[in-house]
């Protein structure tokens, strides 16, 4: 029973972080309707920054946020404003609006083959000084860097949800996300709304790249592994919603640790699809979203 | 208007250019001009997740080769010298047969050597039969591989199933050695090709010895977590635990069963991963005490051996393996094979390959004293050595510990390894 | 005398001579390497023909379809290997199959609207996909899990489909990609066609047309899937080998839609223009390049489906096709000219 209760508590931790990596993704999918291929690529590109940052200069991961992030935020701004904007732009006339979904496919390959060119194959691991430090919860073990992992992310959805409600900026892109052609007429620039909403998103995949680095490893391809996931999160969630990140991502990481107990590892990667798919079919908008008309 | 017209123009120019680069590929040939050549096709994963050891493999070819035809080429060939072509499977079974065709039919090679992963290597070999060329295997351990009846592969590293026969052999002589019994096993492997043939090894012969397999977990190499995986290792608490994985999975699961102070009487690994550079750099301590199995080891007792790692060492900046080591060696069996043949004939070659008895040369810093060929195209003397990870000095280092013979001196191994 | 030309003729003629041009290809182009890259070319071009009856005329974007690649690879290697059943028979067995999950998948997933389709063929893709990672043996039968299924070498037996030169498999795919295309053209002249057409562009409108849009396009979907599924099994004789990974995996789903998409989904020629112009890109690219620069040549595909979806959304098949017209209209006045020239003479 009680490596059950040690599975679940390692499930919220790490679930918690996929929630963090989907933070990004649920405000772009939800806010600008874009469903970004590319977001697994801008984590990655995240991670390597930290690893760099990191590896240079020694720095604390979490003090490395004071960089990553706003870099990623730019990073994010213009790959939004040179990239699929003209695609918003020049998709009014075609048939179902799923070119943006190929440009962000184009840009995951073209940001991990870069990468892959830049950075080589290899694995990269960086030992920080959280690496592998672990404390007692009573009986239970609790891995240091995926709990201040856990509070990242609460801090982070925290911010975030605050952001939303109770600055302008904030209500300016919760007002875009319902109707974009309302809230032009209020005086509020579209583009410029999704290249922030875009730019925040990819700050947060910033955020969780920063995270990540102390106890996992980098490598060209390692944002399709969190892809996937990330957009089984965000459906499972709910669009738009962050505490539906949040809690939709501790939920497929207990799912993950607690079911891998009772079978191979490998089968869990099969549930966490049946479940997805079961969302797609019963309720697509989520735990806590908005009904949408997909 | 102006901008349909441009865009209009600029893919009427693409699409000429396309076409007129497909033409000149299409009616353009290799033409090899110059010396007498002996074109090599090394088919290696220089990118993906074995891209660590693919790049090793790449490293001590080149190094043999350059010491090969530094030595005067192949004289019955007037002094050829060896040209290597390289091309990155990137462990992708399909990548692989499309080179294999492609080094055969267009860049005209005599020899192709590859592939690291045993998925590639067995479909791509079928390949060099169907063309008759010989295709020498210097470490893909998949049984079948020698297994199918063909005449044109030689594969120089052991069997996969005499590396789980000799693991559990060194098991049974550590309880004899050390009065310590060990009734249940925990094996824990990558699911892929390399990972599954182990453990269908491993369970065959804990049938046979009586060992009782408390725990059989296949996980992703690409997990985003093992924690699960650890934590079911804790809960079966098996007396030893047998491991198979690659360089990253490796180092994430030995740090978190730390993480997690998972305790067994002994930990043995499978090489790979294991016996990547980058474990011991990336663990230290953590990986205090593991057996590991692997073809060569740096301390192993034969002449030549120190000079030949230190020289590689210099020029690379880490030690040899046991996989560079077997690709090193079948760069020699390779050439002892051209020197035999004198021909560049692909039947000829064949039968020089195997007709194979080098018990001499640099390539004999391996730890058996001669490569044969047995009429499967197997090496029938290829041996293995199990080691320990020890903190030496302030230093891990890697101890040969069994076959008792290649014991290094004044070492006695730790079994049971202390608790955590 | 007169040569009396139409635009219709000219396409027909012109046609015709491509038609003949590559079938006589194999005569003066010996290197097996160069066969090889005309067979993969031919392979994707059959493939995404087979995928534009869904995602090109249904108007839905299925991001899933190799998964039915590896059911008709899976099905007839399986027969064949536990049963000697021929691949051929065990083909159709294959297609089959893959037009009835294609149907079971295709009813409650139609419902969706663009991304949530695209989302679920996905998962359910990567679904399958884990599965036969997983499975070892289903009954009797040997799937392998994640080692893949390996045809044992019988040389050149028509039976076993097997054969040592490239040559006969050019010419079996070129017969399949030429079949498929005639189904396409078949179905985009019948009614079928003007319903999934309709259905995809103004599912309501049609609907209040009195149009079962939901059939056909399950009929459009068990075509594609079972033709699709073929191309499955040629792959596995062709190889030799699959794994699955590589036959069941997104990235083969992806090539498969982005080649189409470039193209031009929903037109004939667009599927194949995609292949013609992207196939020998990857090739290329990945032979010259990956020595040196791995993985540039996806940076090179990556690139082309950014700048193509910004410039061009409905595939490079609309630039192509007026360069097209030019060149004929060129082609009719020059042979209009000398007709009447001689006509001056006389």
């Amino acid at each position: 029973m009680d490596l059950i209760l040690q599975a679940t508590v390692n499930g919220i931790l790490m679930g918690s972080i996929y929630g963090l990596t989907a933070l990004g993704l649920t405000l772009i999918f939800g806010v600008i309707k874009v469903i970004n291929f590319a977001h697994g690529s801008l984590l990655m590109v995240g991670m390597y920054t930290a690893y760099w940052l990191i590896l240079l200069t020694g720095i604390n991961p979490y003090l490395a946020l004071i960089i990553v992030v706003p870099l990623l935020f730019f990073f994010g701004y213009y790959m939004q404003e040179i990239v699929i904007k003209p695609v918003f732009k020049a998709e009014r006339d075609v048939r179902e609006p799923i070119t943006v979904i190929i440009v962000t496919t184009g840009v995951w390959y073209v940001l991990d083959n870069l990468s892959l060119i830049l950075f080589g194959a290899e694995y990269r691991v960086v030992k920080t000084g959280l690496s592998g430090k672990t404390f007692l919860l009573g009986e239970l073990i609790v891995s240091a860097p995926k709990f201040y992992g856990f509070v990242a992310t609460i801090v982070t959805a925290v911010l975030l949800y605050l952001f939303l409600k109770k600055t302008r900026m904030g209500k300016a892109i919760i007002a875009t996300s319902f109707d974009r052609d309302a809230a032009s007429l209020m005086g509020i620039n579209q583009y410029r709304i999704y290249n922030i909403a875009f730019g925040i998103g990819t700050a947060t995949a910033g955020v969780a790249g920063c995270v990540l680095i102390p106890f996992y490893y980098v490598f060209p391809t390692v944002g399709v592994i969190f892809d996937i996931r990330c957009f089984i999160i965000v459906v499972l969630g709910g669009l738009g919603s962050i505490h539906g990140a949040v809690l939709g991502g501790i939920i497929i990481g207990v799912i993950e640790s607690v079911f891998a107990q009772f079978m191979a590892s490998t089968w869990t990667e099969g549930i966490i699809y049946a479940i997805f798919i079961l969302i797609l079919f019963i309720k697509p908008s989520g735990l806590f979203g908005a009904r949408q008309d997909w | 208007m102006g901008k349909r017209k441009i865009w209009q123009d600029v893919s009427i120019s693409i699409f000429a250019f396309l076409l007129v680069c497909s033409l000149v590929f299409f009616t353009g040939t290799l033409a090899q001009a110059g010396p007498k050549v002996v074109k090599i096709g090394n088919i290696i994963p220089l990118s993906g997740p074995s891209a660590s050891v693919g790049v090793q493999g790449k490293n001590v070819r080149e190094m043999a080769v350059e010491e090969i035809n530094n030595a005067g080429g192949i004289k019955s060939l007037g002094g050829a010298k060896l040209k290597m072509i390289y091309v990155d499977s990137k462990s992708d079974p399909t990548v692989g047969v499309t080179a294999a065709e492609r080094l055969i039919n267009t860049n005209k090679v005599h020899i192709l050597t590859g592939c690291w992963n045993s998925a590639v290597t067995y479909p791509t070999t079928q390949v060099a039969e169907r063309y008759g060329i010989p295709f020498i295997v210097p470490v893909s351990v998949r049984d079948t591989i020698t297994e199918r009846g063909f005449k044109y592969t030689f594969r120089v590293a052991a069997k996969d199933s005499w590396w789980t026969r000799d693991q559990i052999l060194f098991l049974r002589d550590m309880e004899k050695e050390f009065n310590v019994k060990v009734k249940t096993l925990a094996l824990v492997y990558e699911n892929g090709d390399w990972g599954t043939g182990f453990a269908a090894g491993w369970k065959k012969l804990a049938k046979k010895y009586g060992y009782q397999v408390v725990l059989d977990e296949p996980y992703p190499s690409t997990a985003s977590d093992l924690a699960p995986v650890v934590m079911k290792m804790k809960k079966a608490n098996a007396d030893v635990i047998m491991l198979v994985s690659n360089a990253a999975d490796a180092i994430l699961l030995t740090n978190t069963m730390v993480e997690f102070k998972v305790n067994a009487k002994a930990i043995i690994a499978s090489g790979g991963g294991h016996a990547d550079p980058k474990f011991l750099e990336n663990c230290k301590k953590n990986a205090d005490y593991i057996f590991d199995e692997v073809e060569w080891e740096t301390d192993v007792g034969k002449p030549g051996a120190k000079e030949t790692n230190e020289k590689f060492n210099k020029r690379y900046g880490y030690n040899l393996t046991g996989e560079s080591v077997d690709a090193y060696a079948s760069m020699y069996v390779i050439a002892d094979a051209l020197e035999r043949a004198g021909s560049l004939d692909p039947k000829k070659l064949r039968d020089a390959f195997a007709a194979t008895k080098l018990d001499s040369g640099p390539a004999m810093i391996i730890s058996y004293d001669s490569i044969e060929f047995d009429k499967d195209g197997q090496n029938k003397n290829a041996g293995i050595v199990i080691v320990q990870i020890r903190e030496l000095n302030g230093k891990m280092d890697r101890i040969s510990v069994w076959p008792k013979g290649a014991r290094r001196a004044g070492y006695t191994p730790v079994f049971p390894m202390p608790a955590r | 005398m007169k040569i009396g030309l139409n635009r219709k003729t000219t396409n027909y003629l012109l046609l015709f001579l491509a038609i003949i041009f590559v079938f006589i290809i194999p005569l003066f182009l010996k290197s097996p390497t160069y066969l090889q890259i005309m067979i993969l070319l031919f392979f994707y071009a059959y493939l995404t023909t087979s995928w534009n009856l869904v995602g090109g005329f249904a108007g839905v974007l299925p991001l899933g379809h190799s998964a039915f690649v590896g059911i008709g690879a899976y099905t007839s290697t399986i027969l064949y290997l536990h049963y000697g059943l021929s691949p051929w028979i065990g083909m159709f067995a294959g297609g089959l199959l893959a037009a009835l999950v294609g149907v079971i998948i295709g009813k409650p997933t139609f419902q969706m609207r663009g991304a949530y389709f695209a989302l679920t063929t996905i998962a359910i893709g990567e679904g399958i996909r884990v599965m036969v990672e997983n499975i070892n043996k289903i009954g009797p039968f040997t799937v392998n899990g994640p080692r893949g299924l390996l045809i044992p070498l019988k040389g050149t037996s028509f039976v076993n489909f097997q054969f040592l030169s490239k040559i006969p498999y050019y010419y079996i795919i070129l017969t399949m990609l030429i079949i498929v295309l005639g189904i396409t053209y078949i179905i985009s002249r019948r009614r079928i066609g003007y319903y999934l057409a309709g259905g995809g562009e103004e599912p309501e409108a049609a609907q209040a047309l009195g149009v079962n849009v939901a059939k056909y396009k399950l009929i459009a979907m068990a075509i594609s899937c079972f033709l699709t599924a073929m191309a499955g099994t040629f792959y596995a004789q062709l190889m030799l080998y699959f794994y699955p990974k590589g036959i069941l995996g997104l990235d083969l789903s992806f090539e498969i839609a982005f080649i189409a998409l470039i193209g031009g989904r929903g037109t004939i020629a667009g599927p194949i223009l995609g292949a013609l112009v992207l196939r020998p890109v990857n090739e290329f690219s990945r032979i010259y390049l990956s020595g040196f620069l791995p993985g540039l040549h996806l940076v090179i595909f990556g690139l082309i489906l950014i700048i193509v979806m910004i410039y061009q959304p409905r595939g490079i098949q609309e630039p192509l096709s007026k360069v097209y017209n030019l060149f004929v209209d060129k082609l009719e006045a020059c042979l209009i000219s000398r007709g009447r020239k001689k006509d001056e003479i006389s």
